[in-house]
């Protein structure tokens, strides 16, 4: 017990954290929640540090601390202090400030248990925690925008919810245990492991919003504050893609798991990209182009058990993609949520558009940036699992990327005067907070790009 | 011994960083330090040329550890088919610099992006190891968009939206390519050189592997009928792009169809080169007959660029082809002599139709008349970049396309119907000569002023290079068969 109990101590930190920090809240101190929410993530990412390396599992084998789960709380913690940073510049002095980091650190705790999850049960508890927080925190605005998109929210994940549960008791019907490991026993009954699968990719697809269970985010997105879109674009979608290689590692192969999300991945690239291109709403063009990137994490998750380099793509684009779209969002947050905000903000304030530049690059994954790294080492994982053709679509997609991504960097570089809105007559105050934000998620991208060795090195596989 | 290759490389890099840094220096300072910036870059590759190169493999390496757990490392070194290519893309850039000095629109972008792209362009000849290779490729594109987004003529967002996209897509099969390579080897490495050593894919997977870096340096080079950004881009973009476009960005690929290509699935290579033969023979005849339908001087010699690698496409071709490894080395000799010369000669001559369109506001050939006599110099200039681009004797086209067409009638005797390709760009250069230098002058143009110093600087180096290396190719042709002479596929 207290060996499993120390095993546990970043996530004991961040429930620590939350307890606080309602504490906190309810005293009416805000900024007091926000400091004690700051420090206990920044101690738990280090409290994570000495688990690096390992490869266990506690409480007979319910949760995993391995390679994905122990990465996954060096990437989500770091993100999540990241967004809180921009959910203080955009929600600061508001009613109820400090239930925002309270949920926040909810929603990243059940992510983290996604990421971890060793057995049935846990995926449903991870998924539920994660979702409870997240209707809450889109709701938050409470005017009518968000309430319609939280209810969308609300009401997609309650289905979803219910239709993985129901698949899942086969799966404890078949095996007569909830636990991942034991799912091996189910290569004689691949109907029934089938079935299974397809309620968890319900599930989890809604999670990390992969075509067709994506229709709550773009309205999500649009209807919540920008740090919370953001947030949600970053935190639970990687908890649930971790989830979903925790799941897929232990299915017998002969129910062609593979080839099911190899389809789901090109649905989610091919029409994330397509629809991302007919958006003028940056916050909904950032949501399609979010769920094309979901599209991408598969092609490492389809290696999952036949490529080496199936676990590090994941992580190392996982980081990649937590901070380019995290700097990408804190820009709209800082410029404006629609196209014409940005139109010749490049020339305005150069080091805001070059900062743009490089994270919508590295989303389109080009390199030296972070995300052609992650993306380089997906498609040598769907490769080397023989998912060749799988690479050249998403392949092509890149190029469908660059398409959607160039829509905002040429007109942040055309002549003020070829546009023909005026420029608003009160630029909005300078926002430090936003501004380190985007600031460390530069560094990342680049760093993440030239250095990628300084995370591999550090994987045990 | 001082890493001059990782220096030259860099240099561009650092001048970047001190443009960035010094956000409020005068246009002045800021394009002193790109001149001085690319001239201590050239001095490094000339430094670089007189450290020579090995008969065996590639000299002058300088490497260490990238990324090593996925066998990636930083690795530069070269050859005597990179080192004189290095060399003309330092010296293009640094008359680019000289060129564009009266930049008065956005001064510090513009010098960033070029010094960017300079990095960028150095780095793809030098690199020996494919990841390398692929971000210095992709780097380039990058900048190139935005040199043309930024710095172009009217139509400038779509051309560059175009050639970036069709880039894009045409340099990602070569990621597959890359990739195929790497998990064909073993232990996986993307270390160029044992590839080079050990082809890692063969039989059908070597040929997939071809097929991908066919398409992409056919887009890159570019060979009919993947050509269609080019004349989009050139017309669009300024003067000094299209001279670094084409001077330096279009021997991207037919440096990758030698490096990779060849080197790489030299087996599929043989087994396809009757049909890559075949490209080479279209595109040079299309590019030729295409530019004589031109009445735009700029997209004429971007059409003339497309006749011209296509002899480069034939060149390397028969090579594969070849048998005999004399034959096989005068053709490769050929093939990378061929890409210095069209730097050279088609850099000078869109140089020249930069420094018309800066003192005519049009580029139409009909427009003009007599211009031989308003502005002689700039007019004699002119004439002799063309006479060397349709491939006269004395001037820098001539032994590149003498070798290629002598081990064509070796190796494959129909195939030099690509001569015709000669007469057709004489005829053409011939009628704009006249249509543009020749006749009475139109009273309209009676006040054009002549070359100015800057104009003559950024011209004179080229025009006595194409006159040296058509009188005397021995200089570079030497250092070129050093490595020619030992490829071994």
């Amino acid at each position: 017990m207290a060996r499993d109990l120390a095993f546990l101590i970043p996530e004991i930190m961040v429930l620590l954290t939350i307890v606080f920090a309602l504490v906190a809240e309810m005293l009416r101190r805000p900024r007091l929640a926000l400091a004690i929410t700051v420090a206990g993530l920044l101690l738990a990412t280090g409290m994570t540090l000495p688990l690096l390396g390992a490869d266990t599992s506690v409480f007979s084998g319910t949760y995993r601390i391995d390679t994905l789960s122990v990465w996954a709380k060096l990437i989500l913690l770091p993100a999540t202090l990241l967004a809180i940073l921009l959910a203080r510049s955009e929600l600061g002095g508001s009613d109820r400030e400090g239930t925002v980091y309270v949920l926040v650190c909810l929603v990243t705790l059940g992510s983290l248990l996604l990421s971890g999850a060793g057995d049935t049960m846990l995926l449903v508890l991870g998924l539920l925690l994660s979702g409870l927080g997240s209707f809450a925190l889109v709701a938050y605005p409470r005017n009518d925008a968000a309430t319609e998109a939280a209810m969308k929210f609300f009401v997609f994940a309650s289905v979803t919810g219910a239709i993985m549960i129901f698949g899942l008791s086969y799966w404890f019907g078949g095996t007569g245990s909830t636990l991942l490991s034991d799912l091996s026993r189910l290569d004689t009954r691949p109907m029934l492991a089938a079935l299974g699968l397809i309620a968890v990719t319900v599930g989890l697809g809604y999670k990390a919003s992969l075509v067709p269970f994506h229709f709550w985010a773009p309205d999500a997105y649009e209807g919540a504050p920008v740090s919370i879109a953001a947030y949600l674009s970053v935190v639970p979608k990687i908890g649930a893609i971790f989830a979903l290689a925790q799941v897929v590692r232990d299915l017998p192969m002969n129910t062609g798991w593979p080839l099911v999300i190899a389809v789901i991945s090109v649905l989610s690239m091919t029409y994330g990209y397509l629809a991302a291109l007919v958006q003028n709403n940056i916050v909904r063009l950032l949501a399609y182009s979010s769920i094309a990137q979901a599209g991408y994490f598969l092609l490492g998750i389809v290696a999952t058990n036949a490529s080496p380099l199936a676990f590090k793509s994941i992580i190392i684009f996982a980081a990649a993609y937590a901070a380019m779209n995290l700097g990408a969002f804190a820009i709209v947050m800082r410029t404006g949520r629609s196209l014409d905000a940005f139109s010749g903000i490049g020339r305005k304030n150069i080091a805001r558009g070059v900062a743009m530049v490089v994270f919508l690059l590295s989303l389109a994954g080009i390199p030296p940036l972070a995300g052609f790294v992650g993306k380089f080492l997906l498609f040598g994982a769907s490769i080397d699992a023989g998912f060749t053709w799988l690479t050249v679509v998403a392949i092509l997609n890149s190029v469908l990327s660059l398409a959607v991504y160039l829509r905002i960097i040429i007109p942040m570089y055309q002549p003020p005067n070829d546009t023909a809105t005026p420029t608003p007559l009160s630029a909005p105050a300078p926002m430090p907070l936003v501004r380190l934000v985007w600031r460390i998620a530069f560094i990342f991208t680049l760093g993440i790009g030239l250095a990628a060795q300084l995370l591999l090195g550090q994987m045990h596989t | 011994m001082l890493p001059i290759v990782s220096i030259t490389l860099f240099l561009p890099l650092l001048g970047a960083l001190l443009v960035m840094a010094l956000r409020k220096t005068p246009a002045r300072v800021v394009h002193t330090i790109g001149i001085v910036t690319s001239g201590l870059t050239l001095l490094g590759a000339i430094w670089m040329w007189s450290r020579g190169v090995n008969a065996t493999g590639f000299a002058q390496i300088e490497q260490f550890d990238w990324m090593p757990t996925i066998g990636a490392a930083y690795r530069v070194g070269v050859d005597g088919i990179s080192l004189p290519l290095v060399l003309l893309s330092a010296l293009l850039f640094f008359l680019t610099f000289i060129f564009s000095a009266n930049i008065k629109e956005r001064p510090h972008a513009y010098v960033v992006l070029m010094l960017i792209l300079e990095t960028a362009a150095i780095g793809t000849f030098t690199a020996l190891d494919a990841i390398l290779f692929y971000v210095f490729f992709e780097v380039s594109l990058v900048s190139m968009y935005f040199m043309i987004a930024g710095w172009g003529h009217e139509d400038r967002q779509r051309a560059a939206l175009m050639f970036f996209l069709y880039t894009l897509l045409g340099s990602l099969p070569l990621l597959l390519a890359i990739l195929g390579l790497y998990l064909g080897s073993d232990p996986h490495t993307f270390d160029m050189r044992i590839w080079i050593e050990h082809p890692p894919l063969t039989g059908t997977g070597a040929m997939l592997a071809l097929i991908a870096m066919l398409f992409t340096f056919a887009v890159k080079t570019p060979v009919f009928p993947f050509h269609t950004w080019l004349p989009a881009a050139h017309v669009q973009a300024p003067a000094a792009g299209s001279v670094i476009l084409a001077g330096v960005m279009l021997k991207f690929g037919t440096y990758g169809l030698i490096r990779f290509a060849l080197q790489m699935t030299p087996d599929a290579f043989r087994d396809a080169g009757i049909i890559i033969l075949i490209f080479g023979v279209v595109a040079a005849l299309y590019g030729a007959f295409a530019a004589l339908a031109q009445s735009d001087l700029k997209r004429l010699v971007a059409y003339t660029s497309v006749n011209h690698m296509g002899y480069i496409i034939v060149g390397v071709a028969i090579a594969a082809l070849a048998t005999d490894p004399a034959v096989r080395a005068t053709a490769l000799d050929g093939s990378v002599l061929q890409m210095i010369s069209h730097g050279l000669v088609t850099g000078a001559l869109f140089f020249l139709v930069g420094m018309l369109q800066d003192r005519a506001h049009t580029r139409e050939m009909d427009h003009f008349g007599g211009l031989l006599k308003v502005v002689p110099i700039l007019g004699w200039s002119f004439v002799l970049a063309a006479f060397a681009s349709l491939g006269l004797p004395g001037l820098a086209h001539f032994p590149a396309e003498f070798q290629i067409f002598l081990a064509t009638l070796e190796v494959e005797p129909v195939a030099i119907i690509v001569i015709l390709g000669i007469v057709i760009t004489a005829g053409l250069y011939l009628r704009a000569i006249g249509k543009v230098f020749l006749g009475e002058p139109d009273e309209k143009w009676t006040g054009m002023a002549d070359l100015n110093i800057r104009e003559v600087l950024a011209l004179g180096p080229l025009l006595i290079l194409i006159v040296l290396l058509g009188i005397a190719p021995a200089w570079v042709l030497d250092i070129i068969h050093q490595t020619t002479v030992t490829l071994k596929f």
